[in-house]
């Protein structure tokens, strides 16, 4: 007389589960941190320009969109509301904070020179553009 | 009875590994297609003077090498110029003295996009001392 053992069974459930945990996991986290930087500004090419090595932690980026509207992390601020956060960079970190200005190709050099005279209003003269050095495809 | 009981053995214990590699496949297709190339950012240095500079406005010392960007193209000392022709000049001022002072005067109605692309050939001939100044006109 024969005696069958049940056939050995791997249990799914658990491995299901774990998937499941780190798919949603990563739909969740992943592009957060680009996305915090991402705005509607296509910056214009510059290949020649020099490859940022070690990046000021002071910096204060500052995007200026081809209407014009100026922003920080994708908030959208007031000339006034730029300069009181520029004079609080300054008074926290100094006249050599660098501001980075992230504009858009098509923006007006109106736009841009008015948050360069704000720059100046707040003491802040480390002015620099961002701009494109490669672009991914 | 113990021979007996020698007979019935279970059958050795196999791990199926389909549903890992399912599992992996998942997660490297997952990866494939959310995978986003980063764009290279580069950061252009401008020095801007002072807004309230008591410095007259139309005579600019004759020693800087003066540079217009127009909504209409780029001027190199006042003599409109195409974008090959700017860098054939600062190419060439590069070569007798890379160290000089490029002031380059954007008129508000220009589009950013033109001061990025002056700065960028700029850097390309090796220039850093850059000045940036708002017309407004």
């Amino acid at each position: 007389m024969k005696k069958k053992f049940p056939e050995a069974q791997l249990d799914m459930t658990p491995m299901i589960d774990v998937v499941f945990q780190l798919i949603i996991f990563f739909v969740v986290t992943v592009d957060l941190q680009s996305k915090a930087l991402e705005t509607k500004v296509r910056m214009a090419m510059s290949p020649h320009g020099p490859i940022e090595e070690q990046k000021d932690p002071r910096t204060v980026v500052v995007d200026v969109d081809k209407d014009g509207d100026i922003s920080i992390m994708r908030t959208r601020l007031s000339e006034g509301q730029l300069l009181t956060i520029l004079n609080k960079a300054r008074n926290e970190s100094g006249q050599s904070t660098p501001v980075v200005i992230r504009g858009d190709y098509a923006a007006k050099h109106e736009a841009i020179k008015r948050v360069m005279d704000i720059c100046g209003q707040a003491g802040l003269w480390k002015i620099r553009f961002a701009a494109l050095k490669e672009k991914a495809s | 009875m113990a021979r007996a009981r020698k007979k019935v053995e279970a059958p050795p214990a196999e791990l199926s590994m389909t549903p890992m590699i399912d599992v992996v496949f998942q997660l490297l297709i997952y990866f494939i297609v959310t995978i986003k190339p980063i764009d290279v950012i580069t950061n252009l240095d401008v020095f801007r003077p002072a807004p309230d500079q008591s410095a007259p406005k139309d005579q600019p010392p004759p020693n800087l090498v003066r540079i217009g960007v127009y909504q209409d193209g780029y001027t190199v000392n006042d003599v409109p110029a195409k974008p090959e022709e700017l860098d054939a000049a600062l190419s060439k001022m590069a070569e007798i003295d890379a160290g000089q002072t490029i002031m380059i005067t954007v008129s508000a109605f220009s589009e950013h996009g033109m001061l990025v692309r002056a700065l960028d050939l700029c850097a390309k001939n090796g220039l850093k001392s850059l000045s940036v100044v708002s017309a407004s006109n």
